[in-house]
């Protein structure tokens, strides 16, 4: 069975997926690279949502519920550390961080 | 009912232990406890022996077999090997006089060593781990067990010859004999698996004797002779047989009765016994009967003609024990199997008293071994002279001497046997008179004549303490009358050895069938030994004196050369130069193998080492630890620390498992 | 009717997304970022997920987004540093890996009715579907167990975060 339109939101979330992916690989202000996740993870939510419906299932349903109660603690967590990086090294622009390597 | 039988090699090893732990703190504390612990080991082993022997003599012939498993030893599969030991006449015997005369030694190793300070525990700890070794040899009930004793014993000689280690000639001597034994216990190997894996294909997977020996008629003859040759290439090597004796002249590095004990008694006849214990194999094999005949008569010969132009009274005494060991197979490969162990027994009494003899003399001459330096020490020494006197009479073979009958009777084998051959007994007999030459030359040069010793040795003469006398009294004893065990029929005997070991060595190849048929294993027929049948009485009376006259030139000839006209050797070796430089450097043997053996195999360990595992091996190692490094080297650089770079290589792995499962689903 | 506001908020969806990554000033993508959410919520109305595009609405636009702002503010953080580094080569590889992701992507979703499982959600259900009673039917009995282990996560998430930004020792 499919939704309406479904070629038309899978594309959709397509695009959005890949737009959010590239400003993550692409900016250096922290801040937006993580914005940028939550862009992809609204494309995910997207999917989840349109295959719920065309299975007639909640599993994509509650998914999409448990993914945005994780990014909300994502995006507690994750600001608290760019406070933290802010404070170390006076920025958060993520090319100035490579100490993680050999 | 010999269920004690346990305890004969239980107080060696006792002795072992807690000389080992224990002796260097004792012998601080006090001397005379280390020894007290040793000979009283061996003593408690030789009472046992006793108890059992005679109480085994007063059963039926056919109940003298008795099997005594302790604990089982190996268990995998077809294979279950047990710690049992056998008792039978064979064995009993064996572990009689093993027992008795190493006793003797024991003792008379009180005071020979007497001055060895310090290392005094490690000597006694040594010699009662060889008779624990030597006595699970003798009574054990499988091959395997045998083959521990085996090289126990092997082991033991070498910590004996190489016992005075600080000197570099020691330690090689010792080295030369563990590795040439290493080479016949490989071939015993080889040989006790294809008998094992060949009687295994019939369905009988065992080592112990009384299941294999029964069954070996099921082996094809062409697997028999090859385990015969194979056991005796391991023979060849413990009792220094052509070609690999050239360890035992020089294992008289070792102190004197490590010689007497190991080197001349007991040790080297364990290849004698172990051919004599597989008698039934040999028996099916005429073609390794043969080779075990030739090789022991050559031996014979040989050794003998290198005793006689050696100086060292312990070398000369070394190739007679070769010589002599060359007797014993010469009878067991002729199928006296009986002989052979009646001069294994006649053997270790007057070998060994020779040995200790000798011990006696160089104790007395301050450590010289050499007989050009020595002479006169008749006087000074008697009991020595006496006793060491007996003993050259009896292994030159004087009637009346124990060495007499079992040499004689070999001999008389060699020529009537169904095996035997006029050459062999020719062989025999020259090696016999040569053996005479060289037993009363080393007399005439040791106790004859003046003193040639310095004078500060001359003083020093005396008679050894009682430890060593008493033991030497006694072996001369036994070699006088140790022959009277097996007067032969021809003599009026009744040859009471041969009957004795009936029930082990009846066993001819007719029994084997018969037993097949539903007969009994130690169904005992008589005259079913080979000496049973008796070619001529005159003829075997004429040989013995031949033999005998032999034996009286060969000292006739000493005596004229060493007392009388003392100038003659020199001029002898003057005349034949080549013979005698031939004969003084050994047949030049050892310098042979040296060239063929050894240095080839310098070569190719040179070889092995350099190029195989320096460059290779080691190459291959070392060069995957260093393509490891590089790579790595390499690949560190893809972690840059850049989390975007991660974040790309995400993507990358999500494209290619996204394709790949397309891919998939479009397949 | 339903097409064309589906054509629209998509359009928009995707352009706002675009400004989000493309504007210089990070307080202008953060703003962009809230009507790219606002345009996400649509579409889920228009999938029937009422309660899914309300939650959309408070717990993005209103609470992340708050959180972001808020951090852009203190951290004065409106201008992105100037670009002094060149452009870093995975940064262009990646881009050009993203293309392709979303062909292979578009080959593996459009036109095909992905199976999935099967939902006990009945026809007479899916009237109803994106109703507040339906989910919290199945939230608070099918999946009350990871319901409540969300929040444990949360709870953890406000420690690890009070944590992580506290003065002094961190």
């Amino acid at each position: 069975m499919m939704v309406d339109h479904q070629n038309i939101y899978l594309i959709l979330s397509a695009l959005l997926f890949v737009i959010g992916a590239a400003g993550a690989i692409t900016r250096r202000n922290a801040i937006i690279v993580f914005m940028c996740i939550e862009i992809m993870l609204g494309a995910v939510n997207l999917v989840f949502l349109t295959f719920s419906r065309a299975n007639q299932s909640v599993e994509g349903t509650f998914m999409v519920l448990f993914i945005m109660a994780v990014a909300a603690a994502e995006a507690a967590v994750g600001l608290a550390i760019f406070i933290l990086m802010y404070r170390k090294a006076g920025s958060i622009d993520v090319d100035r961080f490579n100490i993680m390597k050999w | 009912m010999f269920d004690y039988v346990w305890l004969i090699p239980v107080f060696p090893a006792i002795g072992v232990l807690i000389n080992g732990f224990l002796g260097k703190r004792i012998e601080k504390f006090n001397k005379s406890i280390v020894h007290w612990v040793a000979c009283g080991a061996v003593g408690l082993s030789f009472l046992v022996t006793c108890i059992i022997f005679f109480q085994m003599l007063g059963l039926e012939p056919e109940h003298r077999f008795y099997e005594f498993t302790c604990f089982n030893w190996i268990s995998g599969g077809v294979l279950q090997t047990y710690v049992a030991y056998q008792i039978d006449p064979l064995s009993m015997l064996m572990c009689m006089f093993v027992t008795g005369v190493g006793f003797l030694i024991h003792v008379y190793s009180i005071g020979y060593m007497a001055h060895d300070e310090g290392r005094y525990y490690r000597f006694f700890t040594y010699l009662n781990l060889f008779m624990f070794s030597m006595i699970n040899l003798i009574l054990a009930n499988n091959f395997l067990l045998m083959f521990l004793g085996w090289e126990g014993v092997g082991m033991c000689s070498y910590l004996l010859i190489g016992f005075w280690f600080s000197e570099e000639a020691n330690a090689v001597a010792g080295k030369k004999a563990f590795i040439t034994n290493r080479v016949g216990d490989f071939f015993f190997i080889v040989g006790m698996l294809v008998l094992f894996c060949g009687l295994g294909e019939h369905g009988v997977w065992s080592f112990q004797f009384s299941r294999v020996f029964p069954n070996v008629h099921l082996l094809s003859p062409n697997t028999v002779t090859l385990v015969c040759l194979l056991f005796f290439a391991g023979c060849t090597a413990k009792s220094a047989q052509i070609p690999l004796y050239i360890w035992l002249p020089d294992a008289m590095a070792g102190p004197t009765p490590v010689s007497a004990l190991i080197h001349a008694a007991t040790m080297v006849t364990s290849g004698v016994y172990m051919v004599a214990r597989s008698n039934i194999l040999y028996s099916l094999s005429p073609f390794a009967m043969g080779v075990v005949a030739v090789v022991g008569a050559l031996t014979a010969l040989f050794a003998a003609s290198i005793g006689l132009a050696q100086n060292d009274i312990k070398k000369v005494l070394a190739y007679s024990t070769v010589s002599q060991l060359g007797y014993m197979f010469l009878g067991l490969g002729v199928g006296a199997y009986a002989a052979g162990m009646f001069h294994v027994l006649t053997h270790s009494f007057f070998k060994a008293l020779l040995f200790m003899g000798a011990g006696s003399v160089i104790h007395a001459m301050s450590g010289e071994q050499d007989m050009r330096l020595m002479g006169g020490l008749r006087k000074k020494t008697p009991i020595t002279f006496i006793t060491m006197f007996i003993a050259t009479l009896a292994i030159a073979g004087i009637p009346g001497l124990s060495g007499f009958f079992s040499k004689d009777e070999i001999l008389w084998q060699a020529y009537s046997s169904p095996h035997g051959h006029f050459l062999l007994w020719l062989t025999g007999a020259v090696a016999a008179g040569m053996t005479a030459f060289y037993m009363f030359r080393l007399i005439f040069m040791t106790f004859y004549n003046e003193n040639r010793a310095p004078e500060d040795v001359q003083h020093h003469i005396h008679e050894s303490p009682k430890a060593m006398t008493v033991p030497l009294m006694v072996l001369a004893v036994l070699s006088v009358i140790g022959g009277y065990l097996g007067v032969p029929h021809a003599l009026g005997g009744s040859n009471r050895f041969h009957k004795f070991l009936d029930p082990v060595m009846g066993m001819g190849p007719d029994k084997i069938f018969q037993k097949a048929a539903g007969g009994s294993l130690h169904h005992v027929a008589e005259g079913s030994h080979v000496a049973a049948h008796h070619p001529s009485l005159f003829m075997e009376y004429l040989l013995m004196a031949v033999s005998v006259a032999i034996a009286l030139i060969g000292i006739y000839i000493a005596y004229v050369m060493y007392v009388k006209k003392r100038d003659l050797p020199e001029k002898l070796a003057e005349k034949f130069r080549l013979l005698h430089r031939m004969l003084f450097n050994k047949w030049y043997v050892d310098e042979l193998y040296t060239l063929v053996i050894i240095r080839p195999f310098h070569g190719i360990s040179n070889f092995f080492w350099k190029i195989i595992d320096v460059i290779m091996i080691d190459g291959m190692v070392n060069g995957v630890a260093r393509v490891v490094g590089w790579g790595s080297s390499v690949l560190r650089l893809i972690q840059s620390g850049y989390v975007q770079c991660y974040a790309v290589s995400i993507i990358f792995g999500t494209v290619a498992l996204l394709v790949y499962y397309f891919l998939k689903i479009a397949g | 009717m339903e097409l064309t506001l589906l054509i629209l908020c998509g359009g928009l969806a995707v352009i706002t997304s675009l400004m989000v990554i493309l504007a210089r000033n990070t307080v202008h993508s953060a703003l962009w970022m809230v009507a790219s959410f606002f345009f996400m919520a649509v579409l889920y109305l228009l999938l029937r997920m009422e309660f899914i595009a309300i939650l959309q609405i408070i717990v993005y636009a209103g609470a992340i987004m708050m959180f972001i702002i808020y951090a852009i503010m203190m951290l004065n953080l409106r201008q992105e540093t100037a670009d002094t580094e060149p452009v870093r080569k995975s940064k262009v590889v990646g881009l050009g890996m993203l293309v392709v992701l979303f062909f292979v992507l578009l080959v593996l979703g459009v036109g095909r009715g992905i199976e999935a499982l099967k939902g006990p959600v009945t026809d007479q259900m899916m009237e109803k579907f994106g109703h507040v009673a339906v989910l919290s039917n199945f939230l608070f009995s099918d999946y009350l167990l990871p319901f409540e282990v969300v929040s444990i996560l949360l709870t953890a998430g406000i420690v690890g975060s009070v944590f992580l930004a506290k003065k002094g020792k961190a």
